[in-house]
């Protein structure tokens, strides 16, 4: 992108939340998956946002994993119970995916206002010598 | 008395060759010209990426809206800069046919 740089950049920001969105939408999803205690539980996504390799905005380099430890519920009557009552939730807090939601969302919305003003002033810049 | 004959005319010098000007209007020309052509090259990239996009966003193999919005308004300021750059050069060779002595 030799020309509109900004848009770009802020092309590779919006790509960026939205997978952060997507491990937000994955992490909810899967908050209240119950396991045996013998089996690993969901684990959280983190997305690893780091700079972009061409040196123009973001990308993501991986994701990363949570615990498979979870938390061992005590749910007797849960037909994947183990003989002491338990099942193993995944650690997912949600009131903690709902702020990475909002903030995600706001990451998203900020890259596609860059856009948006970015297009404005290219525009602009456009308008020079018009009524010349 | 005695004349004293006329002496034969001496060889006419040729012309010495003529040095060409330095092109400042070639040179210029054909920068203007390549980046005429390049940023015709950028927008038609430009626009086959909206169009791929398109395709997509039609057939549902779309993983990103926005990448597709984006490539749109970058073919579409794209095109709004080659013409900008296109009227402003052909007024410029207007203004230069309406010259008069």
């Amino acid at each position: 992108m030799p020309i509109f740089d900004s848009i770009g950049i802020a092309s590779t920001g919006a790509t960026t939340y939205r997978k952060w969105l997507d491990a937000v939408s994955d992490n909810i999803a899967n908050m209240n998956d119950a396991v045996s205690t013998s089996a690993a539980a969901f684990q959280q996504r983190y997305v690893i946002a780091q700079p972009a390799a061409d040196g123009n905005g973001v990308q993501v380099g991986g994701i990363a994993l949570g615990s498979a430890t979870g938390r061992v519920v005590y749910e007797p009557n849960n037909p994947l119970a183990d003989k002491d009552g338990n099942v193993r939730y995944p650690d997912i807090d949600l009131s903690d995916q709902m702020g990475q939601l909002i903030m995600a969302q706001r990451g998203y919305q900020a890259n596609l206002s860059v856009v948006d003003r970015a297009k404005d002033a290219y525009q602009a810049a456009l308008q020079l010598g018009r009524n010349a | 008395m005695t004349i004293a004959p006329i002496g034969a005319i001496g060889p006419v010098a040729g012309p010495t060759a003529i040095t060409p000007t330095s092109g400042t209007a070639g040179s210029s020309g054909g920068d203007f010209a390549s980046a005429l052509a390049g940023g015709l090259d950028n927008l038609q990239g430009l626009q086959n990426k909206s169009d791929d996009l398109a395709v997509k966003a039609a057939t549902g193999s779309l993983t990103d809206v926005h990448d597709y919005m984006i490539a749109s308004t970058e073919a579409s300021l794209a095109t709004q800069l080659t013409t900008a750059v296109t009227n402003k050069a052909v007024a410029a060779f207007n203004e230069i046919m309406r010259m008069q002595a």
